[in-house]
């Protein structure tokens, strides 16, 4: 990886002011004089690199600083302080060559016009971007048959449903071929199999354009199915920067054993580990990392195993552990 | 050269929005039928009041008949260009700004006043630019005059004038969303005062002519054309009404961007 960096960001900060007031109407008629306000650190100093043509995740907890970073990328926010480059940009001087280069899509907002046809949209689009003719038909074509927008394309965007609105909005925004995306919860809100479209769409889509992906999304499958790299960011700061696998290794103190043992053959487990589940013949147990060798020994020397695997636990457990540990070291 | 090219940029996107327009309007079509009755109404209800007026006194304020029909031709021209582009379009703007949706217009490579100001045309009410043409005609067979070439220049240039005078007076007032989010109620205002546009500024006292005038330009909207199309603007106006125009221009646009600035938090 000798590419230069696509993004770097460096110490990026955003400080929010916002006024509060205690509940009530006397409250709320003294605030109109005098507003009392408070410091919200919603970035606090975040660092890392982006490689062309990478594909990485944003976890965190709501409110944790993942949509203002992304927004301080996409030019929408002034940083408070740090610095910031994607493609050699400022984001926030809004340059239109930068614009030009990138989009945004956020799976709770629709850019497209809800009362036409969304290849009328498009046409929109088209004017703003100055798209040449050949390259507008072209990718028109690869994105209809990417992500089968033929029957939706002449429908008025107030007929799709969630899904399809959604797959109409990315095709949009990519008209003009951008170099770097940035996704809001793309995924949001859709179910399962029009999440798995959306996210297969995303990695073809890289695959084939080599375009840079910033995602941010609730669901770990997303992030799983598409993201080599993920960066948890938790109040502000950077808590992991790297792959899946390695946020597993590093946050969770624990490993899975399952074993197959013959039906019937019963003990008490609870001596080798913490048991999660347990059916007859299958017991699946925690283990401390540190022990993991050791309990299989036990396991594979007092019983029949039929079979024995060791994993990490799911992702999702492991994030949910990294933010309770985190909010309980802060408490 | 590039400068000639960013403009073709402008019309272009100008256009598109005209087109959505239209087909917006396409899908919702009785809404022409409406708004030809209620353009046809509103014209005859004016019309009406004119003869009521000119039945008391054949002279309003120094104004005659002809002449006042000639002001109401030009307060529908305007307010074809408020109804029509202006007020959807900072409708719209105000509304982006509430729902968060405004991020994707700050994100084109266009200039960003320029799409929140052309955004959002209703075609139908087109109606009132085809009434006030009418009524100008009208005017110029009850006056039985001819209006010459430089006549209908000066008309030409205080109308576009007038114009651009109530687009930034309506852009300063939606740049408040950024602060406040909602002020809608504004638009309510200023709509009320643009009414006092359809009698010639001269009727109004001294007060109010000043406040008409000067704080909420809607004399330089209507009763300044109107003046240039009858023949008897005071020379120098002309240039006034063009002056004031730069400035109010020039001043909307520095508000805009003050405000897209705090918008962003670059000014905090």
């Amino acid at each position: 990886m000798s590419a230069d960096p696509l993004i770097t960001v460096r110490n990026l900060r955003k400080t929010y002011t916002v006024s509060e007031r205690p509940p009530g109407v006397g409250a709320a008629l003294r605030s109109l004089i005098r507003r009392q306000s408070r410091e919200i650190h919603a970035v606090d100093g975040i660092s890392f690199d982006v490689a062309p043509g990478e594909i990485i995740g944003f976890l965190g907890p709501n409110g944790a600083g993942k949509t203002t970073t992304l927004k301080m990328l996409a030019g929408l926010l002034h940083p408070t302080g740090g610095d910031a480059r994607v493609l050699g940009f400022q984001p926030w001087r809004r340059e239109k060559e930068y614009l030009r280069r990138m989009t945004l899509v956020m799976g709770q907002r629709n850019q497209l016009v809800w009362d036409i046809p969304v290849i009328d949209s498009f046409e929109l689009n088209r004017a703003i971007y100055q798209i040449p003719d050949g390259q507008y038909a072209a990718t028109v074509a690869l994105l209809t048959d990417l992500l089968e927008l033929d029957p939706l394309l002449h429908k008025p965007v107030r007929n799709l449903s969630l899904g399809e609105r959604m797959k109409c909005e990315i095709a949009g925004a990519l008209l003009h071929q951008p170099q770097v995306l940035f996704l809001d919860e793309p995924t949001i809100g859709l179910d399962v199999t029009m999440q798995r479209r959306i996210r297969g769409f995303l990695a073809e889509y890289n695959r084939r354009t080599n375009a840079t992906i910033l995602l941010t999304s609730h669901y770990m499958a997303d992030v799983e199915a598409l993201c080599k790299r993920v960066v948890v960011i938790h109040h502000g700061t950077l808590l992991y920067d790297g792959d899946l696998a390695g946020l597993a290794a590093r946050f969770s103190p624990f490993k899975t054993v399952e074993v197959e043992v013959p039906k019937g053959a019963g003990a008490d487990w609870s001596q080798f580990g913490e048991v999660i589940a347990r059916t007859d013949g299958m017991v699946s147990l925690r283990i401390p990392k540190g022990e993991t060798a050791a309990v299989t020994g036990r396991l594979l020397a007092q019983f029949d195993v039929a079979d024995l695997t060791v994993q990490d636990p799911p992702i999702e457990d492991v994030i949910e552990q990294v933010f309770q540990e985190k909010l309980r070291i802060e408490e | 050269m590039r400068r000639l090219e960013a403009d073709v940029h402008l019309w272009q996107i100008f256009r598109s929005y005209l087109r959505v327009g239209l087909l917006t309007e396409m899908e919702y079509r009785i809404n022409f039928w409406i708004n030809l009755i209620q353009s046809l109404l509103s014209a005859a209800v004016a019309l009406g009041a004119l003869a009521v007026v000119f039945g008391q006194t054949d002279n309003l304020g120094g104004w005659t008949p002809a002449e006042m029909i000639a002001l109401l031709g030009v307060y529908y021209i305007i307010g074809a260009l408020i109804r029509v582009i202006i007020r959807p379009s900072m409708t719209q703007f105000m509304e982006d700004v509430r729902k968060g949706t405004l991020d994707f217009t700050l994100v084109k490579p266009a200039d960003a006043q320029w799409l929140i100001s052309v955004q959002k045309v209703e075609i139908w009410q087109l109606m009132d630019l085809v009434i006030g043409i009418g009524l100008l005609g009208l005017a110029l067979q009850r006056m039985g005059e001819r209006v010459g070439l430089q006549q209908a220049f000066i008309f030409g240039v205080t109308l576009l004038a007038g114009g651009l005078i109530v687009y930034s007076f309506w852009l300063i007032l939606s740049t408040f969303a950024f602060w406040f989010v909602r002020v809608d109620n504004i638009q309510v205002i200023f709509t009320s005062l643009y009414e006092a546009g359809r009698w010639p500024i001269t009727i109004y006292p001294g007060w109010l002519r000043m406040m008409l005038t000067f704080l909420v330009p809607v004399a330089f909207a209507t009763t300044v054309p109107a003046q240039a199309f009858t023949g008897r603007l005071e020379p120098g106006l002309m240039l006034g009404a063009l002056a004031l125009a730069a400035f109010m221009l020039i001043v909307a646009r520095l508000f805009w961007r003050y405000g897209l600035r705090a918008y962003s938090g670059a000014s905090a």
